[in-house]
């Protein structure tokens, strides 16, 4: 462990002195936050979906300014307004979603983010520049190949590199392991551990409390833009924290899921369930293209029965999303079957699939399930807008009848927004979630094709949506949960089949997994070859 | 106290803005025309007109009396219609620029209707029929070119533009032309003309035909199920296919409705405007020349809501009825192209994205630059203080 060399007499690098941040449509997302960032230091920033983390982060990282507050270096205080003044001043951020051009090398990418000539000698520069710092901290990436070709993990680490190659003090990740395998995942925090050790200072936004546990020194915890929090990690329990996180109202809630991390609660009811024979959604040696044209799901054949969840784990982008654009006909497979109830769903448009009951809700709630500047209402009927109950002669739309039916929604799945006229863009993910779950469920349908159903919203949302899942298994639904957490999925499926590279490495239930296991087939490792 | 005040502060802030995002399009439309306008006083000052004087002839000449009314309404007539067929299109996620041929295939149609012999009422709608088939079926290429071979429709309805116009100039001089007088076409029977609305001017009843079409789109659009799909569609194309709506279908709709839309226009000009009732072929077909473009200009300041279309169809049609009297203005002539600077202008305004949204960017950079202001001062003192 090396010591104090950063320039900081006071103890702190930076310090975030009452900030309040106001939107300009009235919306409150902090409230007095401070902050203090101190050297050799890794800070969780915890807290649910809109409780303000991102926009602390933004201030610091000098994407917005502040309506009221200061930022403090031990010189005095400081203001940036742009994200390459703070980059200067040695704050950078690694986002959520990166920012890399997909056809050039780890090297352009870093020399392009310099902002200097695009020349050769600047990009062999850059590239020295990397392979020392690549020795440095031990972070290590291919530097000539296009990133498009790397690996989720590894492109983050470019992202990484590109910050550390300005020399930063203050490094800020934005829910670093939402992409990453179990095995990645290690690999980033030893990497952050070193870097801690080497004076940086890190704050690491996350919502899972896991991660807080195993990485940081220190936990702030944001509560509806309020600090609410700022423990050393090692005198802070779980539950402590997750208490915190979602605050005293939502006490009953707070044994969901994600909240528990010993023990997965396996509150399924073990019914019988007849498994011989073909299954509702019955799928055979399915083979789909992913849109390059390279093999995305390779042979699948897998049933579903009415009263079971199947869950599928896997990392994004193992053939997930070119599987359920295949049974939701969306996507053309190359070869293979798939029959619901024994019709044959290869080849039909969504509109006739959905008529054999399938509901689907899609992993891109923003592209494929809204049509954003719709209101509530049209988007509530949207691929039911064709129905008898909503539709009179001359396809005359019946608006009185789909607002009734909007608002019995809005009651039932507790959708906040003004009215069925709202824009859909004017609620929070949370809320728009509601409504594709809403709106899908509202179909009766014998089988449901969920996606990612709970990514990004906050504790609440994500329980009630889980709820309302295992309901419909109970009614005798099937339903085919495809998610990559994992959590979810090992607490909610009878039968998980583990996808990499679309194919299925094991196929079981989630009793006869542990969660080391279930990382390596992740990978891509079988139980017994594995690391 | 001060909590109070923010507030209430904060409240009237969020009651503005709510307000000003609701009024949105129309004021930037409204904004846009008062910029046109404003360009072309410049320009008028700068070659020594009064503006003042040219603008009071202009509204005198557009909107001063009922003759001035109903030309400024005539004039919007065929607008209304070519502008739908450009929204309808966008509506769906399509850029139709090929209201001008499909207009000129309508005309030409709808001159069909000398050939044969029916009661009044009949006559006028089988000319409108004819119109609106030639119009669909020329905008209807385009699309399959679209669909089958994935020609941007851009391109192809421009070029459509071209072929139309020649075709119709050739069958205006070669076939439908009027044996006795080679520089026009033959003119509509008696029974196939709109008649007159106001005595003495142009306005006839075939403006009735553009509000009703302008009405059948507005309900078509946002209280039917063919319409929600053709909203979806140009929306989110992506969310639409979920939905199980079929985009191909939609966009052959659209660019059929289009196509009526802008073959019925081209029917109002032949068939309602007195007293030829004719295509003249010299000059290049002059009294159908640049509607569908015009058209255009319409739906943006109409922001592509068949409403919206209606109004600002009247204010182009007011410009052109009034730039006329605009260059006969006692000492003040000025000329007719001035009408066509402010027209281009409002359009150029119009094609700013998302104006408003310009001020919020202004106020900030101004901000910034007054805060810099003061911490330069601030330290300046500081170092003279030390």
């Amino acid at each position: 462990m090396s010591d104090q060399s950063t320039p900081s007499k006071n103890g702190f690098f930076l310090k975030a002195n009452r900030i309040t941040k106001v939107y300009s449509d009235g919306t409150v997302a902090l409230k007095e936050a401070s902050l203090e960032i101190r050297p050799h230091e890794i800070v969780g920033l915890l807290g649910e979906n809109g409780a303000g983390k991102t926009t602390l982060t933004k201030i610091l990282s000098g994407l917005l300014p502040p309506t009221r507050g200061r930022v403090v270096s031990p010189k005095g205080p400081v203001r940036f307004t742009s994200p390459r003044e703070a980059l200067d001043f040695g704050i950078g951020m690694v986002h959520q979603h990166f920012a890399l051009v997909g056809t050039f090398t780890a090297a352009e990418n870093v020399t392009l983010s310099h902002e200097q000539p695009f020349t050769r000698t600047r990009i062999a520069e850059t590239q020295q520049q990397l392979e020392s710092l690549m020795e440095q901290s031990g972070l290590h990436v291919p530097l000539d190949v296009p990133v498009e070709k790397l690996a989720v993990g590894e492109q983050q680490r470019v992202e990484i590199l590109k910050v550390l190659s300005r020399n930063v003090d203050l490094l800020i990740l934005d829910e670093p392991t939402s992409v990453l395998t179990p095995l990645e995942v290690d690999e980033l925090f030893t990497l952050l551990r070193r870097l801690k050790n080497e004076g940086k200072s890190i704050i690491l936004i996350t919502h899972k409390l896991k991660e807080v546990g195993s990485i940081t020194d220190r936990v702030v915890v944001l509560r509806h833009g309020e600090m609410v929090g700022d423990v050393r990690t090692a005198e802070a329990s779980t539950e402590r924290l997750a208490q915190l996180m979602v605050g005293q109202a939502l006490d009953e809630k707070a044994d969901a899921v994600e909240l528990s991390t010993e023990e997965i609660p396996t509150k399924r009811v073990q019914q019988e369930i007849d498994r011989s024979g073909a299954g509702t959604l019955h799928v055979e040696n399915l083979v789909a293209k992913g849109n390059t044209g390279e093999i995305a799901v390779n042979g699948l054949s897998f049933d579903v029965y009415g009263g079971e969840i199947f869950g599928i784990a896997g990392v994004e982008g193992n053939g997930q999303t070119e599987l359920v654009e295949s049974l939701t006909g969306l996507r053309v497979p190359a070869s293979g079957t798939a029959t619901i109830n024994g019709t044959n769903i290869l080849g039909l448009d969504p509109r006739q699939i959905y008529r054999l009951g399938v509901a689907h809700i899609p992993e891109d709630r923003w592209e494929l399930g809204l049509v954003l500047p719709f209101t509530l209402a049209e988007n509530a009927i949207l691929g039911v807008h064709r129905w008898e109950e909503f539709r009179g002669p001359l396809t005359l739309l019946r608006w009185g009848k789909i607002n009734q039916h909007v608002r019995r929604l809005m009651d039932r799945f507790d959708i906040q927004a003004t009215g069925p006229s709202a824009p859909a863009k004017s609620l929070s993910g949370g809320n728009q979630q509601k409504l594709i779950v809403g709106r899908e469920l509202a179909k009766d349908p014998a089988i449901i094709v969920a996606s990612q159903p709970t990514r990004g919203l906050d504790i609440g949302a994500a329980h009630y949506i889980r709820q309302t899942l295992l309901e419909m298994r109970d009614a005798g639904r099937a339903i085919l949960l495809v998610s990559a957490d994992l959590d979810e999925v090992l607490a909610h499926a009878d039968r998980v089949g583990i996808m990499y590279e679309g194919r299925f490495m094991d196929v079981c239930t989630p009793d006869e997994l542990d969660r080391e296991r279930v990382g390596m087939l992740m990978g891509g490792a079988t139980g017994k070859e594995g690391e | 106290m001060s909590q109070n005040e923010t507030t209430v502060q904060s409240r009237l802030l969020r009651g503005a803005h709510r307000t000003l995002t609701g009024l949105h399009p129309a004021l930037e439309s409204i904004l846009a025309a008062i910029v046109g306008l404003l360009v072309g006083a410049i320009l008028m000052s700068i070659y020594g007109f009064d503006p003042w004087k040219a603008y009071m002839g202009l509204v005198k000449g557009a909107f001063g009396g009922s003759y001035e009314i109903a030309s400024s309404l005539a004039r919007a007539t065929p607008l209304i219609l070519t502008a739908l067929t450009f929204s309808i299109c966008l509506r769906s996620g399509m850029f139709n620029i090929g209201a001008e041929g499909q207009m000129y295939m309508g005309g030409i149609a709808s001159v069909l209707v000398t050939y044969f012999v029916l009661p009044t009422g009949l006559h006028q709608i089988a000319g409108l029929i004819l119109a609106g088939l030639a119009g669909a079926a020329w905008g209807i290429v385009p699309a399959i070119l679209k669909v089958t071979r994935g020609v941007s429709e851009v391109i192809s309805t421009i070029m459509f533009n071209w072929i139309a116009r020649w075709l119709a100039l050739y069958l205006a001089i070669y076939v439908v032309v009027d044996p006795l007088r080679p520089e026009k076409t033959l003119s509509i029977p008696m029974t196939a003309r709109f008649p007159v609305l106001v005595r003495g001017t142009d306005l006839s009843y075939a403006i009735f035909v553009s509000i009703a079409f302008a009405f059948v789109i507005y309900f078509l659009l946002w209280h039917t199920a063919i319409g929600y799909e053709v909203r979806a569609a140009g929306l989110n194309p992506t969310a639409a296919r979920y939905g199980g709506i079929r985009n191909r279908r939609t966009m052959f709709l659209s660019f059929i409705l289009g196509g009526v839309a802008a073959g019925l226009a081209g029917a109002t000009i032949v068939m309602g405007l007195p007293p030829t009732y004719a295509i003249y072929g010299g000059g290049g077909l002059p009294q159908l020349l640049n509607m569908g473009f015009d058209g255009m200009a319409v739906a943006m300041v109409g922001r592509n809501h068949p409403i919206g279309i209606l109004v600002a169809a009247v204010f182009f049609g007011g410009l052109n009825a009034g730039g006329r009297v605009m260059q006969f203005y006692g000492a003040n002539p000025v000329p007719l192209e001035m009408v066509r600077v402010v027209m281009g202008a409002i359009v150029l305004v119009m094609s700013i994205p998302e104006l408003i949204r310009l001020f919020p960017m202004v106020k900030k950079q101004a901000e910034g630059l007054i805060g810099w202001l003061r911490r330069a001062t601030r330290r300046t003192e500081r170092e003279e203080s030390a």
